[in-house]
């Protein structure tokens, strides 16, 4: 997958941004279709063939970024102001949470290995002793890879002492777990809906940016705008994000005009507590290994995939799902918006009638950056008593939801197994796990590899994020090195 | 020999450069070279209000992220950049 900070994200985030002041600034119905041109103003150095396909594209990241399904509803006689009108009159389907720009898809080669020029036809000819299909042959003093005998294990690759041979992959294809993204006949990238999870790999892999997800930020910008308080859920994953403390990203939210802001921990810990005690209950009734239930995109391999999944996978409602219905109980007059690291979180919340919007942070960063918020200049909110679930902060992270569950475990520790990130490899693994039983008690499945904090609407690397999570130390990110 | 000043660098973490790539240059541990690092004293700034200058900015060099070396403001600061200018800081 692609590093998060490129250049295709940092001008998706200052589009979005250039929308939203629009939106703020209330110009967004009438001046909707200048932001091409003022984003890729006419005298820039082009990064695709010219600045008219930039400026097309610009309209087509707008046009997700509105929350419209570009495969099906892409009109290009319809000026972008339309699309606003449309959008702010009535809200999108949340479903299908990706779409894909064809135009903006460079129809990439198929996969396949191929011999370059480093090719020394040596006389040891390692690639041919090792290729299982006979599928190298010589010719003009050169290794040749026959494609139609070629099954692309990559074999002949990793014994090469020239590195001769590459690997020309198909960045899309090879990101999605579960074979649900193919080119087409005329090699453009399709989505096959019916198999997608919404895991988001594939938009964070292509590197034209022809995979765009549809966002979820129109209805909760209308919520904000209706007068009727709105409550601010956030992931666990949230902290590190911002260059601030968990309580000044409290403030900044307040500031931003959420009357209130509930940390999904708290939902988390009961997620946790029922995870424990059916563990044990099914332990008890022997029957076998569970697995936890709280990512929305593993959620969906078993609605949609492997439906053994169902019955094994814990009862217990996710984090937000427990939010939100904490949330509905305490305020019910109140709008409940997830913001987070997920694009699946969308068809999660699109079930659970307790949530009326999700929006990512990538997208609460260009709101931030819209009404010229800085977080590092908060004052610090006060996050209530955090006691009881601050440990559930650690759902974020790969092998902290197992951490949660077995800290509320009462009886001999059981044995855990996490999933970090389901690719191609994971999935098959889990489609083994149906005839043969994982050694493991409890299986952690996070989708992304590291976990939440290294979701698609995330604003910073990983890495970063962990250098800035706990207590105070986003409030002084860079220590001085003299001392 | 006179010991030579430390150059001192300050990266913005107001939240459009943050946002923006300056995150990435808190990483400034794994990847920039020792013997710059040695001669610099790196720290966090808040808003340098460069971003609220250039906002209408089309070249990279006027826009978020920006740092400050010794008092002067650089602009589209990635990681390569950041090592190139703070090496001939340093090295000046």
């Amino acid at each position: 997958m692609l590093e998060l900070n490129n250049q295709y994200t940092l001008m998706k985030r200052r589009l979005q941004t250039e929308v939203l002041k629009q939106f703020f600034a209330g110009t967004l119905e009438k001046d909707a279709d200048k932001i091409p041109f003022i984003v890729i103003p006419k005298d820039r150095i082009p990064n695709r063939c010219c600045i008219y396909k930039e400026r097309a594209m610009v309209r087509y990241r707008i046009m997700a970024f509105l929350g419209i399904d570009i495969e099906r509803f892409d009109d290009e006689m319809k000026p972008l102001t339309e699309y606003v009108k449309e959008v702010m009159e009535t809200d999108q389907p949340p479903a299908p949470s990706l779409t894909t720009i064809s135009t903006a898809c460079s129809a990439c080669p198929p996969n396949q290995y191929r011999v370059s020029d480093s090719c020394r036809g040596c006389f040891a000819r390692p690639c041919i002793a090792n290729c299982p299909r006979d599928a190298i042959n010589f010719i003009n003093g050169r290794a040749h890879i026959q494609e139609e005998r070629c099954v692309k294990c990559g074999k002949c690759m990793e014994v090469c002492p020239f590195h001769a041979v590459i690997h020309i992959p198909v960045p899309c294809e090879d990101a999605c777990p579960v074979g649900a993204v193919k080119k087409n006949e005329a090699g453009y990238v399709e989505i096959d809906h019916k198999k997608c999870i919404s895991c988001g790999r594939c938009a964070m892999s292509c590197p034209f940016g022809a995979i765009v997800e549809r966002s979820g930020i129109f209805p909760v910008l209308k919520m904000l705008a209706s007068g009727k308080p709105v409550t601010a859920m956030i992931a666990p994953a949230i902290e590190g994000q911002f260059p601030g403390t968990l309580s000044q990203i409290k403030e900044a939210l307040l500031n931003v005009g959420f009357a209130k802001v509930v940390e999904v921990s708290r939902g988390a810990e009961v997620t946790a507590q029922r995870e424990a005690k059916e563990l044990k209950k099914r332990k008890e009734e022997g029957r076998g290994w569970m697995t936890t239930s709280c990512c929305p995109a593993y959620l969906e391999i078993g609605n949609k995939l492997l439906p053994y999944l169902k019955e094994k996978r814990s009862d217990a409602k996710t984090p937000m799902g427990y939010t939100a219905e904490i949330c509905k109980s305490e305020d019910p007059g109140s709008f409940t918006v997830f913001v987070g690291p997920c694009l699946a979180k969308k068809i999660e919340a699109a079930r659970d009638p307790n949530v009326d919007g999700v929006i990512t942070f990538s997208e609460l960063a260009c709101i931030f950056m819209a009404k010229g918020v800085d977080v590092r200049e908060m004052k610090k909110a006060d996050l209530g008593d955090t006691s009881s679930f601050e440990d559930c902060r650690g759902f974020a992270i790969t092998h902290g939801v197992a951490d949660s569950v077995m800290r509320r475990y009462d009886g001999p520790a059981p044995k855990v197994l996490p999933v970090n990130g389901v690719d191609k490899k994971a999935y098959t693994l889990m489609k083994v796990w149906e005839k043969h039983a994982p050694d493991a008690d409890i299986v952690e499945v996070m989708c992304c590899e590291g976990g939440c904090i290294a979701g698609p609407g995330t604003v910073v690397k990983p890495a970063v994020a962990m250098k800035l999570r706990g207590g105070e130390k986003a409030a002084t990110p860079v220590k001085s090195m003299s001392k | 020999m006179e010991k030579k000043e430390k150059v001192v660098v300050r990266i913005c973490v107001g939240t459009a450069c943050f946002v923006q790539g300056g995150a990435d240059l808190l990483l400034y541990n794994d990847f920039l070279d020792p013997n710059v690092l040695a001669g610099c004293e790196i720290e966090g700034a808040s808003c340098l209000q460069s971003c609220k200058k250039t906002c209408d900015a089309t070249k990279a060099e006027d826009k978020p992220p920006f740092i400050s070396i010794n008092g002067r403001i650089y602009g589209g600061v990635t990681q390569e950049r950041f090592c190139k200018l703070l090496a001939e800081a340093v090295n000046a």
